[in-house]
C-alpha cells in the first residue's frame, strides 16, 4: 500500500511536468496548427543549458532561468516568423512536422557535438535530500521541479485569462479572421504564443535538469510520451492535455510496480492507439481537433 | 487539356527513354566499375535507401500523408525474416517472403487504425509506431537478442564476401525495379488518380464518390510490402540486427528526405533523392568521420528542403532545362489547386494562423 502511494505521489509530481510541457505543444497548435516536434529537443537543450551554468558559475541551475527563458521566448517567436509562417498554408501542418524535426536533429546533432554524448547530471548540496510526505519518501528535487511546473502553469493560465495579450492570443486561436476583423495583430500574436511555448520548454527543461541525467538523445524518450498526451488529450485544448498528463503519468508510474520500467512506458503508447480507435479527437477534445 | 504540341511531346518521350536508359546502364555497369569492396557496399546501401525511399512514395506521394514510421515496417521485415530463419529454420529466401507477407497483414489493422486520422496525428502515430517497436524489440531480449544484436546466417555460405555483395547488389536492383513498376502502374491507373484525388482535398474526393478510406488503405499496405521486402533483404545481406537501428525514426527521416529532395511526384523522385542523399551521408562518413554533425547536416538539409524546395529537384531541374531549351514552350505543370490559390491570392500578409475561413470555429 505504501508503495503504491508512494508511485502514486511521483506520478503526480511527474505528470505536472508532462502537464506543463503538452501545454506549450498545445499553444503551438492553437496559434498555428502546428505539431512541434522540436518541442523536446528544447527542453532536451534547456537542460543542458542549466547544467552547463552549474558547471561555469557553480551556482543553482534554478538562476539560469532569467536568461533561458527569455532566450528561448525570443527564439521561439523568430522561428515562427522566420520559418513556420513562411510555408504554404495550404501543407503546413504536414510540412511543419518535418521542419521542427528537422531542428530537432540540428539541436541533438548540435548538442552531441558540443557537449559529447556523455552523460551528465547536476549534482547539488540538496540532490540526495528527501522528504516524507504521508509515508512517502520523496527527493527534495522532484519537488522543486514540481512547484516550478505548477508555478509556470499557473502563471501561463493567467497570462491566458487575465491579460489583455492573453484575450488577443485565445482570440487568435479560436477564430483569426474575426480576432483580425476586430483589430488583433493575429501574426504578431502568433509569434508571441509560440515564444511563450518554447518559453515552457526552458522552464520544463531547468527542471528536468535537477533531478535527471542528461544526454543528447534524450528527447526521443520525451516526444513520444508528449505526444501520445496531446492526441489523447485532444489536440488544442490545454485543461485536456493538463489531465491526460496527469493520468498518463499516474498510470505509468503506478505500472512500474508490476512491469518495469521499460514496459511501464508503453502505457502511452496504448493509450494513444486506444484514442485513436474510439475517440479519434481526443477524450476531452476540442472542436479544433477533428479537422486533424 | 494538354497543350504540348506533338514535337514537343515527342522530343520529350525521347528524352525521358534515354535518361531511363542511362540510368539502367549506369545501375547495372556500377558493380564491374567499382573494384573495391567499400564502393560496391556504399551502392547497397544507396540502393536499399532507394527500395525505401520509392516504397515510403506509395503513401506519401499519391495520398500525401507523410509518415515518419515507415522504419517500423522495414524494420518488423528484418526481424521476421531473421526469426523466421534462425528459429523456425526456413531457408533465407522463403524467410524473406513469409516476412514480408505477415507484415503485409500485419498492416492492414495498423493501417486502417493510422489513416482513421490526418494531417498532425498521422505523423504522431507513425512516429509513436517506431517507439513503441523499439521498446518492445529492446525489451524482449530473449527472443529478439536485445541490444546484443541477432545474428542472421548468410543465405549463400559458399560465397566469399565481394561475391556476397556483388549478388545483393543485383537482387537489390531488381526489387528496385519491381517497386518502380509496380509505381508507374498505379500513377497511370484511375485508381491512383482517386489518391492523388485524396491528396489534393480528401473531403472534395470523398464527396465525389472515391473510395477515400480504402484507397488510402490499399497504398498503405503496398507501401508496407515493398517496405518489409526492403527490410527483410538488408537483414539478409547486413546478417546483423540492432533495434536502434531498425526502429529509428531518424532512418525513417532519412527516408522521406530522400523523397521530399529529389519529388514526390516523379516515379524516379525517390531514387534521385536516394542517390544524392546516400552519397552524401557516406562522404560525410568518410570526411568527418562519426560525429553527431551528420544529424545537424540532415537535419539542416531536411529543413531546406521543406523551406525552399518541397517540390523537390526534379520538378526544379525541369524547370531549368525547359527554360534553357524550349523556351516558348507552354507546358503544363502539376500544381495542387491549393498551390495554384495560393499564388493567385494576393502578395502577402499571408493569414498567420491555418487556412482561412475554412477553419472557422463553430
Amino acid at each position: 500500500m505504501a508503495l503504491v502511494f508512494q508511485s502514486l505521489v511521483l506520478g503526480v509530481l511527474l505528470g505536472g511536468l508532462y502537464a506543463l510541457l503538452a501545454a506549450g505543444l498545445t499553444l503551438y497548435f492553437g496559434v498555428m496548427r502546428v505539431v512541434m516536434i522540436a518541442h523536446s529537443a528544447f527542453l532536451i537543450l534547456a537542460a543542458y543549458l542549466a547544467w552547463y551554468f552549474h558547471e561555469v558559475t557553480e551556482l543553482d541551475p534554478l538562476l539560469s532561468l532569467p536568461i533561458t527563458v527569455p532566450v528561448f521566448f525570443a527564439a521561439g517567436v523568430a522561428m515562427q516568423r522566420l520559418l513556420l509562417a513562411r510555408l504554404r498554408p495550404a501543407t503546413r501542418t504536414m510540412m511543419s512536422v518535418l521542419l521542427t524535426f528537422s531542428i530537432a536533429l540540428i539541436i541533438e546533432g548540435g548538442l552531441g557535438y558540443v557537449f559529447t554524448g556523455t552523460q551528465h547530471r547536476i549534482q547539488l548540496g540538496y540532490s540526495g535530500t528527501s522528504l516524507e510526505l504521508f509515508g512517502a519518501r520523496v527527493a527534495v528535487v522532484k519537488l522543486i521541479a514540481f512547484a516550478l511546473a505548477a508555478a509556470a502553469l499557473l502563471a501561463l493560465y493567467l497570462v491566458m485569462m487575465k491579460s489583455r495579450f492573453g484575450q488577443a492570443l485565445r482570440a487568435t486561436i479560436q477564430h483569426p479572421e474575426a480576432a483580425r476583423l476586430i483589430g488583433i495583430q493575429t501574426e504578431r500574436v502568433a509569434g508571441y504564443g509560440f515564444g511563450l511555448g518554447l518559453a515552457t520548454a526552458a522552464i520544463g527543461g531547468t527542471a528536468l535538469a535537477l533531478d535527471s541525467t542528461i544526454y543528447p538523445s534524450l528527447h526521443w524518450r520525451w516526444i513520444g510520451p508528449l505526444m501520445a498526451i496531446i492526441v489523447v488529450g485532444g489536440l488544442g485544448s490545454v485543461p485536456g492535455t493538463a489531465i491526460a498528463a496527469m493520468v498518463l503519468g499516474m498510470l505509468m508510474s503506478l505500472l512500474q510496480i508490476p512491469l518495469g520500467t521499460t514496459w511501464a512506458q508503453t502505457v502511452f503508447y496504448l493509450a494513444l492507439f486506444a484514442t485513436l480507435a474510439i475517440r479519434p479527437q481526443g477524450f476531452f477534445g476540442g472542436r479544433l481537433a477533428k479537422r486533424f | 487539356m494538354r497543350s504540348d504540341s506533338e514535337p514537343t511531346r515527342w522530343r520529350g518521350r525521347v528524352a525521358r527513354g534515354a535518361a531511363i536508359a542511362i540510368g539502367c546502364a549506369v545501375i547495372l555497369a556500377f558493380p564491374a566499375v567499382a573494384d573495391n569492396p567499400y564502393m560496391l557496399t556504399v551502392g547497397i546501401g544507396i540502393l536499399n535507401y532507394a527500395v525505401l525511399a520509392t516504397a515510403w512514395n506509395f503513401v506519401g506521394g499519391f495520398t500525401g500523408y507523410i509518415s515518419l514510421g515507415h522504419a517500423a515496417l522495414s524494420g518488423l521485415g528484418a526481424y521476421g525474416t531473421a526469426l523466421l530463419v534462425t528459429c523456425a529454420g526456413l531457408p533465407s529466401f522463403v524467410a524473406l517472403f513469409v516476412a514480408a507477407a505477415l507484415v503485409t497483414v500485419l498492416a492492414i489493422p495498423i493501417g486502417a487504425a493510422a489513416l482513421r486520422v490526418r494531417g498532425a496525428s498521422f505523423v504522431i502515430v507513425s512516429i509513436a509506431l517506431v517507439l513503441i517497436l523499439l521498446l518492445v524489440f529492446q525489451s524482449w531480449a530473449s527472443l529478439t537478442g536485445g541490444s546484443r544484436g541477432l545474428v542472421v546466417p548468410r543465405p549463400f555460405p559458399a560465397l566469399h564476401r565481394a561475391e556476397h555483395h556483388r549478388v545483393f547488389y543485383f537482387l537489390f536492383a531488381a526489387l528496385l525495379a519491381m517497386a518502380l513498376v509496380a509505381w508507374w502502374v498505379i500513377d497511370r491507373s484511375r485508381f491512383g488518380l482517386g489518391l492523388k484525388a485524396i491528396r489534393e482535398d480528401e473531403d472534395k474526393s470523398a464527396a465525389l464518390g472515391i473510395a477515400t478510406f480504402a484507397g488510402k488503405l490499399i497504398a498503405f499496405v503496398v507501401s508496407a510490402a515493398f517496405t518489409a521486402l526492403g527490410g527483410g533483404l538488408y537483414a539478409l545481406w547486413f546478417g546483423d540486427l540492432d533495434p536502434v537501428f531498425q526502429f529509428s525514426v531518424l532512418t525513417g527521416s532519412t527516408v522521406v528526405l530522400m523523397a521530399l529532395l529529389g519529388g514526390v511526384r516523379h516515379l524516379f523522385g525517390p531514387l534521385v533523392g536516394a542517390v544524392i542523399v546516400g552519397a552524401g551521408l557516406e562522404y560525410g562518413k568518410l570526411e568527418f568521420g562519426d560525429t553527431p554533425l551528420h544529424l545537424v547536416g540532415t537535419g539542416v538539409l531536411l529543413g531546406g528542403v521543406v523551406m525552399f524546395m518541397p517540390e523537390g529537384v526534379i520538378p526544379a531541374l525541369s524547370g531549368v532545362l525547359a527554360r534553357w531549351f524550349a523556351p516558348r514552350e507552354a507546358s503544363i505543370r502539376e500544381v495542387t489547386a491549393a498551390v495554384l490559390l495560393d499564388s493567385r491570392r494576393e502578395p502577402p500578409p499571408r493569414s498567420a494562423s491555418g487556412e482561412g475561413p475554412a477553419e472557422v470555429d463553430r
